[in-house]
């Protein structure tokens, strides 16, 4: 089969004042259909610059990048505009959720660019929401929810339209470690529901772990790119769901223990 | 992207930063309002001026003056077109070719045969007589009614009636009766005469000695030879009378209108009588009035009828120049309404320049999530024809008011006791435009279509250069702007 994502040759140079900074060098992987994919690195080691030109937010400098059958590179920013909204989705690690918007409004921004009427599309983004298990937050406002319900948010939107590909740019990256591992786990659950292609880049290993393929990055080149076998990829998610489980039960316990220490707080002030 | 939800988009926007956008909108509202009551002053000057020259005289009629017989000759004889041997002659060919002028609704000859001698007389043995024959004028029949009379009674004059040997059919006017005398009173005393609005000891109004309408008229042409005294007679009818027009002119006051024929059978009958030569025997014409459709086509007609060689006057000669006035004013007060028009696009694109580096990250959102760059424009475009719009409507809101308070000035002030003394200074200084009590401003319906579309492709074209920078936004960098 061939691969839904494929780059041939990338290089990406930036100009910083006089220098040239060689961000991407000779870049060529491709990510399979329904893959979940994490690229890794250290910071500046331009996992982020990949991802931008995977989701052709920027052009390469040389070399090519193919979504499906399309040269994403060598489109006009309309052409662009137009792919992205028919293939692609986003999130980010800012959310980037418009202020002025409701959390469903948010979420069917990306159909209203289709062209869908305001009632069908708010539907689906409600749909969406409630899948989301933000039923209960659908007319707040990104400034009334906190940063895990925003990127839930965010997560809805890029998922709302269906589309092919799915780009992440560390989008645990201002999350505990705990809303890091829920936002994880519900990615990769409609990832595969879907049969929706995610790249996501992280700098934590224990989520990258759980991904299908690794791209690991070291100054602009690709160190490795690993396919983890079924049953490393299956413990590694078991792991991180029971690590979720530990952190929630913890949470859980000390709730219980600050509810007693209240009530025999409470106690002791009723007797005396 | 459905246009419903661009609106919704930029409506939104406009209203999350209200002062911003009131203020904008208030400077395209002044803006708009000036131009608004400029415009208006000028229109309520030209509609002034316009009743005043209607005052004066027809504005659809133009007198054209030939040079047939005698005295008139000096008037019409150095026009131009041709040398003055082939000079442009003033005879029933030359009206037919008026008639066929574009927008010419009728002319007809005005034909004032003043060297007739003679008398119309009436009462027991013609007790009752008019001097001379000077108030009859000859015209094309069927003219009349064309030219915007009106028959206060009877009936128009006709060329097919019958109306028997000698008897010539007339028109009267309103107060044609006021032309006869008494000939038994001493030509040195008052009671031989009456005239219009004459009032007696009791100051009831005193009829006219002769009522034209009922009594019998006779006309007696007379050679004026007292050794050889020949006479011929005819009996006048009077088949109508019409209504007074002095903007037509004073003769449509006391004339005896007679159809052109007659007269110029008149005019036969005495030079035979008398044996002399009245010149051109009514073939050419001193005078001849054109009537053209519309006041705007009077300058053409005008200038065509000029071009056959003919000396005119209209009205649209005065208009004109008075236009020309007011189109002057206009062209400075319009500037200044301009420049503050100016400044309000200057507003707004400083407001939407403003807007987009506030929402540069969610425009970069917004490209991100795949929204085409033409709509992103659009967007902006929307926001910034809004303020012109709402500034238009805002603009148009206040002119009516400022329209209405400045047509009614002095009864405002006198509703709220300025006393007499006021209002009477404000309409004296009113009364220079005013003359007679018209509007100082006039806002048509026209004028307030205009002004909203202006306003409206002020915000647009305002919003173009804000628009185009926002569409240049890369949306890589916006998304990371803080």
């Amino acid at each position: 089969m061939a691969p839904i994502i494929r780059t041939q040759g990338l290089r990406k140079v930036y100009a910083v004042g006089t220098e040239r900074v060689v961000a991407l060098n000779d870049v060529n992987i491709s990510v399979e259909k329904g893959e979940f994919c994490c690229i890794v690195g250290q910071s500046g080691s331009g996992k982020s610059t990949l991802l931008n030109q995977l989701a052709g937010l920027e052009k390469p400098t040389r070399g090519k990048v193919f979504i499906g059958k399309h040269e994403i590179s060598a489109m006009t920013e309309n052409e662009l505009a137009a792919f992205r909204q028919a293939h692609l989705g986003f999130i980010f690690q800012s959310y980037n959720l418009l202020p002025s918007m409701t959390a469903a409004e948010n979420v069917a921004l990306p159909l209203m660019f289709k062209g869908m009427g305001r009632r069908k599309r708010m539907a689906l983004a409600r749909q969406e929401l409630k899948n989301m298990g933000l039923a209960s937050r659908m007319n707040h406002l990104p400034t009334e929810m906190s940063g895990g319900q925003q990127q839930r948010v965010g997560i809805a939107r890029a998922f709302v339209s269906k589309p092919k590909v799915i780009f992440a740019d560390e989008p645990t990256g201002n999350l505990d470690s705990k809303t890091s591992r829920q936002v994880l786990l519900r990615m990769l659950e409609m990832s595969k529901k879907d049969q929706i292609t995610f790249v996501m880049v992280t700098h934590e290993p224990s989520l990258a772990a759980c991904a299908d393929r690794i791209i690991t990055i070291l100054d602009g080149r690709v160190q490795s790119d690993v396919v983890q076998p079924e049953d490393v990829k299956e413990k590694n998610r078991a792991e991180l769901a029971a690590q979720l489980k530990q952190i929630e039960a913890e949470e859980a316990a000390a709730k219980a223990a600050k509810e007693t220490a209240k009530a025999v707080k409470k106690a002791i002030a009723g007797q005396a | 992207m459905k246009i419903s939800d661009l609106f919704a988009l930029a409506a939104r926007n406009l209203a999350r930063r209200k002062g911003r956008t009131a203020l904008t909108v208030i400077g395209v509202a002044v803006g708009t309002c000036l131009i608004i009551v400029m415009i208006s002053f000028g229109l309520a000057m030209n509609q002034a001026n316009e009743e005043m020259l209607a005052s004066w005289g027809d504005l659809t009629q133009i007198e054209v003056y030939g040079g047939g017989s005698g005295y008139a000759v000096s008037i019409g004889g150095t026009t131009v077109g041709g040398t003055s041997d082939e000079r442009a002659v003033l005879d029933d060919a030359m009206i037919e070719d008026f008639l066929k002028m574009d927008h010419v609704v009728t002319a007809t000859p005005f034909y004032q045969p003043y060297s007739l001698n003679g008398a119309i007389t009436a009462g027991n043995n013609g007790r009752y007589s008019t001097l001379g024959l000077y108030n009859m004028v000859g015209v094309y029949s069927d003219a009349l009614s064309e030219m915007g009379f009106t028959l206060a009674s009877g009936d128009w004059l006709s060329d097919t009636g019958n109306y028997g040997r000698d008897v010539i059919p007339v028109l009267v006017c309103e107060q044609t009766g006021y032309n006869f005398q008494d000939t038994r009173k001493s030509p040195s005393s008052a009671n031989r005469y009456r005239y219009y609005g004459q009032t007696d000891a009791m100051g009831n109004l005193l009829p006219p000695f002769v009522d034209v309408l009922k009594d019998d008229l006779t006309l007696t042409l007379s050679n004026g030879d007292t050794e050889n005294p020949k006479e011929k007679t005819y009996q006048l009818k009077v088949v109508g009378s019409i209504n007074p027009d002095t903007s037509k002119g004073w003769w449509t006051q006391s004339s005896f209108i007679l159809r052109i024929q007659d007269l110029k059978e008149l005019t036969k009958e005495y030079e035979e009588l008398a044996d002399v030569d009245t010149g051109s025997g009514g073939s050419t014409y001193d005078t001849v009035y054109v009537k053209v459709d519309d006041m705007d086509n009077v300058e053409k007609v005008d200038e065509a009828i000029q071009d056959i060689g003919f000396t005119t006057y209209s009205m649209t000669q005065q208009r004109e120049a008075m236009q020309e006035q007011v189109a002057q004013l206009m062209l400075i007060l319009g500037c200044l309404a301009a420049f503050s028009l100016l400044v309000a696009a200057l507003n707004i694109i400083n407001t939407m320049t403003m807007a987009i580096y506030e929402r540069t990250r969610e425009i970069g959102i917004m490209k991100v999530l795949g929204c085409a760059l033409g709509k992103i424009r659009s967007m902006f475009l929307i926001e910034s024809g809004f303020i012109g719009l709402i500034g238009g409507v805002v603009g148009v809101l206040v002119s009516l008011l400022a329209s209405f308070v400045l047509n009614n000035l002095s009864a405002i002030l006198a509703m709220f006791g300025a006393g007499g003394d006021m209002s009477g200074v404000i309409s004296s200084i009113g009364g220079i435009y005013m003359g007679s009590g018209s509007a100082v401003s006039v806002v048509p319906p026209w004028l307030v279509l205009l002004a909203l579309a202006f306003s409206t492709l002020i915000g647009l074209v305002a919003g173009i250069l804000p628009a185009s920078r926002a569409v240049k936004i890369s949306a890589l960098e916006a998304i990371r702007h803080e």
